[in-house]
């Protein structure tokens, strides 16, 4: 199994959600796009789409939730054919971070959301209390630390 | 609230012994309609639970045994019994000594409505 991530104490969370919940894909982002861990993503080019498009849906699903119902919705399944998708946000004392996963007939959205509070919960606990906090991500220097985050995660660093 | 299911899971929730009984979808792990006393974790025993009728009822298939009519797992704590039927999975949670035989006799005897409930044919 490869697991890949940026900071060392997301692993042991992701790749014990990725065990129990028997998932294709896993990608933890910072709500900017940047991506910080990623399991089952073969290119970097796949990863950074993943971000784009999940940093996207959780920004469209917390304004339609804070227009509907006056609160962000906080996570999205979406069920195809073959495979489903299930998009949410975690917290810690590092930030928010959303999550996606994908997964297939070998799992169900019940494990998912069963081992994602789980996982959500693990990453609160293991998160570095007193570690620096993540730097903004500004506009000038996006594709900057997304190319870093990237090369890290692929072994290009 | 009065489901389809309603009649069904009470009947089986009457058992002496039984602490929970739930209608699951065995696809999505998701509760359809439960019956369920305080303090059991509904959620994780039905993504559980219907995982486990899923894995069994293909482990059964692929060793050609037919489908699988009452799955029951033992632990010290209490008993765990499925049956399924339509795509939904009724599962029951029990204590150590419940009446197996009751319980069987009540699941199965639910087995044969749960596809009809599911199709929406009662």
């Amino acid at each position: 199994m490869i697991t890949s991530v940026v900071e060392s104490w997301i692993e042991p969370p992701l790749r014990q959600f990725v065990v129990d919940a028997g998932v294709e894909l896993a990608l933890l982002l910072h709500p900017s796009g940047q991506v910080l861990a990623q399991f089952g993503f073969a290119r970097a080019m796949d990863v950074m789409t993943a971000c784009a498009l999940a940093a996207g849906i959780h920004a469209t699903g917390g304004e339609l939730g804070r227009m509907l119902d006056g609160r962000p919705f906080r996570g999205l399944h979406h069920a195809g054919s073959a495979r489903q998708i299930f998009v949410a946000e975690a917290r810690s004392t590092r930030g928010t971070y959303i999550f996606l996963t994908v997964f297939g007939q070998e799992s169900s959205i019940g494990l998912v959301r069963l081992y994602f509070d789980e996982l959500a919960a693990a990453l609160a606990a293991a998160a570095p209390p007193d570690g620096p906090a993540p730097a903004p991500a500004l506009a000038e220097q996006f594709e900057q630390d997304l190319n870093r985050n990237l090369a890290v995660l692929f072994g290009r660093a | 609230m009065h489901s389809p299911f309603t009649d069904m899971l009470n009947t089986v929730a009457r058992v002496r012994g039984v602490t929970a009984a739930l209608v699951v979808s065995e696809q999505d792990g998701i509760i359809v309609d439960a019956n369920v006393q305080i303090g059991q974790p509904g959620d994780r025993v039905a993504a559980l639970a219907a995982s486990l009728y899923r894995k069994a009822r293909l482990a059964a298939r692929a060793a050609s045994l037919g489908d699988v009519t009452f799955m029951q797992l033992e632990a010290p704590g209490g008993r765990l019994c499925a049956v399924g039927g339509g795509g939904l999975v009724l599962v029951v949670v029990a204590a150590a000594l419940v009446n197996v035989g009751l319980v069987r006799v009540e699941l199965l005897r639910a087995s044969a409505d749960l596809a009809s409930l599911a199709e929406g044919r009662r």
